[in-house]
Order: C-alpha cells, then structure tokens, then sequence
C-alpha cells in the first residue's frame, strides 16, 4: 500500500514539474534565390524588427539565406522586389528544415513578393 | 434538519458507528470524519429526556441513558452536521464512536454560525465528493450537470454558467468570502469561472434567483466557489493531499498536490496544480479543438492569535496558455491571473454577535488572445492585449437576536478594463501594423450595504433581506479609427451613476414531519456591465453583428417569485419540486444602428447593433429532485428541469444575400441561450461495506425548439448519453474514481455550444471517454 502510495505522489510530482518544461523554439530559415541582378529583402529577426538588405547574386543559381531562432506563434516575414525587368525571385520560409511558405515571381518589377505567416503550434 | 440528522445517522450506521453500553449511562467518543480528530465542546443531548453534556477535550462523552428505548441521542457542534443515532437495547452495552461529518461551507457565516442551517432561498450544494469524481475539467462543464444550469460553450475552457436562464453579469459569481474576477476577453472567454481550478474546489454553492442579497448585487442568482482554506490543530500536523487523473479520447491529465498543516496559532497550505488536455473525437469521429494548458500556485497563512480571531492570507497565480476557442475569431494564447486576498473571522465576541467576517481582495488577469490559428491570419495577425482587474472588500456582522439574527455589512468593487488590439498586415510591405483601443480605461465602482433578517419557529422560517448600491462608471472616450486615421466611431459621453434598490423575502412553512412548503419573492437589480456600456465595435454578441455599448443603459431589473415543495422520508427518499416565475424589466437586448450612422468593422458581420434597454421579458420553470433514501444498498436519484423565456416584442431583421434588407416585429420571441428540457437519472449500487459502488447516469436531453428568431438560433436536436461511474476507497489514504462517459459513443452537442467560427457546423461534445482519478490523502 505505502509502495502504491509512494509511487502515486512521485508521479503526481513529476507530472507537476513537468509544466515547468516548455521548450517551443523552432528554426526559422529564410531564403532568397532566382535573381539575376541586385534585389531587395525585408525580413523580421529574431527581435521583431525589420531588416532591410540589397542583395546583388553572381546568378540565378546564387542563394541568400538567413537563418533565426523563434518561439511557436511568432510572425515570421519575407518579401522582396528587384528592378531589372528580366529578372525574378523566389522566397522560401523554412521551419526546422521544411518549406513552411513560398512564392516567386518572374518580371514583375512593380509588386512586392511577400511570404509570411506565424509559426505554427504544435 | 430533523431529517438530514436522521439521513446523517443512517450514514453514520453504515461507516460503522460501534456501539457499546453501560448499565444507566451511555458514553463514547466524538471524532471528526474527515481526520479522525477528537472533537471537543460537542452538544450531546438525550431527545427523550432532554438531558444534556458535551463532550471534553478527548472528544469522549457520557450521558444518562434513562428509561425509554430506543434511545435518541442528537450531536450537535457549530461545525458540523447536527447528528440523531439510535441506541437500542443491545447497543446500550458498547461505547458509540461517533463520526461527525464537517459542515460544508466551512467559515460560512449564517449556515454555521446562526443554528439556521436550511436556507429559506432556493440553493443547492455541491459538495466535494462529486467535484473529486468528475472527468470535467472546467467548473462551467461540470455545472451542467446541475438542474436549471446550463454553460455556454465557446472552446476548451471558460464555459459560461446559465443559471434558469439568466448569464454573464446577471450572475454574481464569486471566491470564498466575496473575491470576484472580472475575465479580460470581451467574448467572455475567461469568465470568472475560467480562472479557478476545479481541482481546487470543495463545494460549489447556487442561489437561484434574487434573493441571497448578502452576497452583492444578486440578479438572476449567485454562484460561490469555495476552496480549501487552511486548518489549525489543537498540536501541529501536516497533511498532504494529491490529485492525479487522465482520460483517453479527450487525452489529457490533471495533477494537483496540496501541502498544508498548522497548530493552534498557525495554519498553511501551499498548492500546485497543472492540467492539460488535446483535441477530442466527437460521436461521429471528427476532431475537435478543444486543447488547453493551465497551471497554478497557491499559498496561504492563517493566523489565530486568539481563539475565535482568525486571520486568513492567500495568492494565488493561475496561468492558460494556448487554449483552443473554435468557436471565437481568436483563440487564448496566454492567461496570467493574480489573485490577492485577506480573510478576517471573528466569532468571539459574547452572545450578542455570532460573528464579524470581513474580505480585502484584488485579482488581476492579463490576458492574450490572437488569430494565429484562423485562415485569416494568413494576412493580417490580430492579437489582442487586455488588463482587467478588480479590486474589493466586504465586511458582514451577524448578530444574534435569539431565535433570529440579523445580518448586516457592505461591500465593495472596483473594475477596471484597458486594452489593445493589434493589428499587423504581414502581408504588406513593411508590415504596418495598426492599434484600436478594446476597452480605453473603463472602470466601474460598486459600492452596496445590505442587511438579512432570519428567524425561526417550530412551524415556520423567515428570511427577509434588502440591498441598496451605489454605481459609478466611466471610460476615456469609445473610439474607434479607421486604418486611414479617421474616427469611424466616437462616443465621449461615457459616465453614469445609478442607485439601485433590492430586496426580497421568504419563507418556509414545515407542515407536518415529511412536508414542508416554501415561498420565496424578490427584486434584484444590476447595473449594466462592461461590456454592455463600452464595448466598442467587436462581434461580441450570440449573433453575427459588430456590438456598441451604451453607457447610458438603464440597470436591469428582475422581478421574480417561487414556491417550493419538499417531502422528505426515511422510507420514501426525498422530493423536491419548485416552479418560479421572472418578470424583468429594463431587460438588457441590442437593435441595430443604421450603416449610415456607424459602419461595421469586422469582415462578414451583417451591421451593428447597439445595446439597449427593452420594456420587459418573462423567464419560468421548474426544477424536480427526488432522490432514494440512504439505508439501502443502492440509491438513485431523478433531476428534471426547464426553463423557457419570452421577449413580447423583438426585432427580427431580414436578410437576402448576406445584407440586412428589411426588419419586422416578432412577437412573443423565445429569449436566446436557454437549455431545453432535460432529466438524468442515476444509480448506484454500494458492495463491500459502500467501499465499492458501480453507477450508471443516464441524462437525456429534448429538442430545443425554443428558439429566438431576433437572433438567428437555431432548433438543436436531442440527445441522450450514459455514463458509467466506478468509486472505490481503497483506505483512507487512496480513492479512485473513474468511468466511461458517453458510454455509447453518441454524437451531440448542448443547445448552448456555439457554432465554429466563419460557418454554421456545430461545436461538438467529446465521444466516448475512459477516465481515472486518483484522491490521495496522507
């Protein structure tokens, strides 16, 4: 009985401490390919703010990445516009390794590309 | 009382009570139920001879056993349920040991205190032993489960009681001496309930209708929650007592453990609990969201520096995180509520004054509610930022007049409400982000004093209170901008001040041994809350329109009466039957504003609607309780109630094609979010000395066809679910409870869940579920 008593309670405090567990951070990837001349990206880091830089790829082949740790429920933000008429764009968001949002563009120098979203929960 | 000693005396002969005797005299030793604790300075009294003795510091008694057998021998303390056992003959040569069971409402006030234990209002008890039983892991959910209380049911937690009809603010929900939380959410999320543990609760007490005026502002009915407070021993001890419970389908667990103990001049206990439940299988196999997360802490120190001076210390930290509202535009993502409170009871103070009870609270709830998980988060994330807090106090002094007392005090409440909604447009270059005020410094100030009168005669008792308060609100201007910066709604004229004057009355009439009669009438008025006089331009209401509140709201006024009739016998069992009627006028509704004059703000509503005061409206029902008597090996019991409820006159706007395009007057509309008619049975049948007892509770529920056609309900189809219920006491130091609800997995759902969110698909109860809960005592 004391045994059946003992292990209850030890349960209960394990069940108990483990609210104290709560590790939701996720990878949070952003890249940027498929340009041929200069372009510019905004994204969101990990302090909530938005970064502006000028990318300028040797091909279309080149890729600009970035990469940032963020809790579930966190907006996660990426857009870009070029200028040169033959060129395009593509975004990828990537969580933990996997495509979460993407899109392209191809000659559209006048819309801003943008992929977005928050970070699922599990 | 009579008959719930006799009650009390069978149950005591079944948990043993042994007997012995003396030639001439029969003695023997009190102790507590609950502890095991000798009980001192209890009132033994021998019926046939009237000769009385109390008992001494061991708990142990004797008392002249006279002529006549069998002997009535009545136990009677302050504390505890007054007790009748029978001595016959051969039980006149054993001691008797005696188990007294601890009063419920432990410290309060009248029930105790004044010897007038039955109210003469309407109330019903809940006492700890279902609350340790129950899978429910939210206090709304496990109402429902009580005759003529309904829940409004928007997700996982923070089911919103309806009590004969009436919700929200027409009822005064309430922590142990008065404590109230004022929920942060304007979609009543976090109702107050939402931000008490059910885990740690020892009874739940319901006052129907408008009469426990003691209690504050009592429109429809007062609801208290009372926890465990902490205990002083005559020598210091420790106890620990845990909680652990799980279930299949509605996976999830509960956990608490409580450390408390004390001597004579210090109590404490210190508390944690964590539950967390997923999503659910409904009948027909979809998953539902119904995820919650919730924790707390408690603390709490009594001081008894005097017998009869208690001083009683508490905080408490209660948190939610990412509790699912299918049912709402946004779900909860984080809940973080304080709770401070200070408790004084006094209780010696001579014959003149039973006792003086006063309550100093504040709770503070921070709460976080967004989008993320709706598709409309796909472009613009909404998350809404809200303070809400209420800060109060309440002093009562009761007064013994003999065979009556005189109850009176005042309270007091401060609510305040501030927060934001953010809005950011992630689809946007640059991502603008936009800021509307939800509640712009709102505060309402209540101040009442009230007095109860009661007394008792052989034949009849009598209750009579009346309550007078005093209420004052104001905000900073409602006010609401377009994403261009031009207002497209304003309203500075936001201050009001109301007096409002409550009483009511009762009786009870005790006809003969088995029958007694109650009549019991009222006026309780309630001025308008928050939400109703500065919400501004949020879809808060039961149909799909954009709401503003109106400061100028005229307190709301309900006028109610019942008659009661009770027949209670060992042989028979116990029956309760009461109808009551409920006229209110000022009645709270809304009716629509023009587009012309305000413009509604949230995608896919039909317009806006203001609230307003209506002439009148009519709610009536009954409630039916017949239960068995204790001393068989079974018991059962049958509940039945209904409630229905009439606006004469409402408005119904027309719509074609998702636009408001004309309005026409109904009469005689059926009042929105009433339960339906409903009835469960329950039996149980009690096997090694009641240390096992299997059960089955069958709850069937009609059709709603009552339905207000000014609000777009919608008929809900009936129902009818099983549950089997399993109670074993392993000892005293381990119980367990479990079960199988919704044994035969069947697909429903309560009139009063509301309809996921952007479509008219139900919010379905969870299908079959297996649970276990473990009560551990040390």
């Amino acid at each position: 009985m004391k045994l059946i008593i003992k292990t209850l309670s030890i349960v209960t405090l394990l069940i108990l401490f483990g609210a104290c567990n709560d590790l939701t951070q996720k990878k949070v990837t952003y890249k940027a390919t498929g340009a041929v001349s200069e372009f510019t990206l905004q994204y969101q880091n990990a302090n909530n703010e938005l970064i502006t830089v000028n990318v300028t790829p040797e091909s279309a082949a080149d890729v600009w990445k970035f990469d940032l740790m963020a809790e579930e429920g966190e907006i996660v933000y990426l857009s870009g516009k070029y200028n040169d008429i033959y060129s395009g764009l593509l975004l990828q968001i990537l969580i933990d390794g996997k495509v979460y949002k993407q899109g392209s563009s191809r000659y559209d120098t006048i819309k801003y590309l943008t992929v977005s979203g928050t970070i699922p929960y599990n | 009382m009579k008959t719930q000693g006799f009650l009390l005396s069978l149950i005591c002969l079944f948990t043993g009570v042994q007997l012995l005797a003396q030639s001439g005299s029969i003695s023997g030793k009190i102790t507590d139920q609950g502890n095991g604790q000798p009980i001192s300075l209890v009132t033994v009294k021998n019926i046939q001879t009237g000769e009385t003795t109390t008992s001494g510091k061991s708990g142990l008694f004797r008392l002249n056993a006279g002529d006549k057998l069998p002997l009535v021998i009545e136990f009677s303390h302050l504390g505890f349920d007054t007790l009748r056992v029978s001595v016959d003959k051969d039980g006149l040569s054993i001691p008797l040991t005696i188990n007294m069971i601890e009063k419920q409402t432990q410290l309060s006030e009248v029930e105790v205190f004044s010897d007038l234990k039955k109210s003469q209002y309407p109330v019903l008890h809940v006492g700890i032993t279902p609350l340790e039983r129950t899978p429910q892991q939210d206090i709304g959910k496990f109402l429902r489960s009580e005759p003529n209380v309904g829940g409004i049911r928007k997700g996982a937690l923070g089911i919103d009681p309806v009590i004969r009809g009436f919700k929200y603010s027409q009822l005064n929900v309430q922590l142990n001496g008065g404590t109230k939380i004022e929920g942060g959410c304007p979609n009543r999320m976090d109702p107050a309930t939402a931000h008490v543990d059910i885990n740690d609760l020892k009874n739940i007490a319901i006052y129907k209708g408008p009469y426990a005026l003691k209690y504050g502002p009592a429109f429809g009915g007062v609801l208290r929650l009372i926890t465990s407070e902490p205990e002083f021993y005559e020598t210091y001890q420790t106890k620990v007592s845990m909680i652990v419970g799980g279930q299949t389908n509605y996976k999830g667990f509960k956990s608490r453990i409580r450390v408390s103990g004390g001597n004579e001049l210090l109590a404490y206990s210190f508390s944690a609990n964590w539950n967390k439940y997923g999503d659910y299988k409904a009948g027909n196999g979809d998953v539902m969201q119904g995820a919650s997360n919730t924790s707390m802490i408690k603390g709490q120190i009594g001081v008894q520096p005097l017998k009869g001076q208690k001083f009683f210390l508490s905080y408490d930290k209660s948190q939610g995180r990412n509790v699912d509202f299918p049912t709402l535009p946004m779900d909860e993502r984080s809940d973080d509520t304080e709770i401070y409170d200070f408790n004084y009871l006094g209780t010696s103070f001579g014959t003149g004054i039973n006792f003086i009870r006063a309550n100093v609270y504040k709770s503070d709830v921070h709460h976080i509610m967004d989008n993320k998980l709706r598709p409309f988060s796909d472009t613009v994330v909404a998350i809404s930022d809200i303070t809400a807090t209420n800060t109060g106090g309440r002093i009562a002094i009761n007064f013994n007049l003999g065979k009556s007392v005189i109850e009176a005090g005042s309270s007091y409440e401060s609510i305040t409400k501030d927060g934001n909604r953010f809005k950011t447009m992630i689809m946007q270059p640059n991502m603008p982000t936009f800021t509307e005020e939800l509640w712009n410094n709102a505060l309402i100030n209540n101040l009442g004093f009230f007095a109860e009168y009661q007394a008792t005669s052989s034949k009849i008792d009598w209750v009579a209170s009346v309550r007078l308060d005093f209420n004052q609100a104001n905000s900073d201007p409602m006010v609401r901008y377009a994403p261009t910066g031009d207002p497209v709604f304003l309203d500075a004229d936001t201050k009001s001040n109301y007096t409002n004057f409550s009483f009511s009355g009762g009786m009870t009439w005790h006809i003969n041994k088995f029958n007694k009669f109650g009549i019991a009438l009222g006026k309780g008025v309630r001025s308008p809350d928050m939400t109703e006089r500065f919400i501004t331009l949020l879809p808060v209401g039961y149909d799909n329109y954009d709401y503003v509140g109106n400061p100028k709201l005229k307190p709301e006024e309900n006028h109610e009466i019942e008659f009661d009739w009770g027949y209670q016998h060992s042989r028979w069992g116990n029956l309760q039957a009461g109808i009551f009627f409920s006229f209110v006028t000022n009645y709270i509704s809304a009716v629509m504003v023009p587009p012309s004059e305000i413009k509604p703000q949230t995608k896919g509503v039909l317009g806006v609607k203001r609230f307003i005061n209506v002439d009148k409206a009519y709610l009536t029902g009954f409630e039916f309780v017949y239960s068995t008597p204790e001393k068989l090996k079974w018991d059962a019991s049958l509940t039945a109630a209904y409630t229905t409820g009439i606006n004469p006159e409402a408005t119904h706007y027309i719509i074609e094609n998702g636009q408001v395009t004309g309005e026409e007057t109904i009469k005689n509309d059926p009042l929105p979010e009433i339960p339906p008619l409903e009835a469960t049975v329950s039996f149980n049948y009690h096997l090694m000395k009641r240390r096992l007892s299997p059960g089955v509770k069958v709850r069937v529920v009609a059709e709603q066809n009552q339905i207000s056609k000014a609000y777009y309900e919608t008929s809900t189809p009936g129902f009818t679910t099983v549950e089997f219920m399993l109670a074993y006491t392993y000892s005293k130091n381990l119980k367990v409870y479990g079960g199988i609800s919704n044994l035969f997995n069947t697909n429903y759902y309560e009139h009063l869940n509301r309809r996921i969110v952007g479509s008219s698909a139900p919010y379905l109860e969870p299908g079959r579920v297996c649970y276990l809960n473990l009560i551990i005592s040390l």
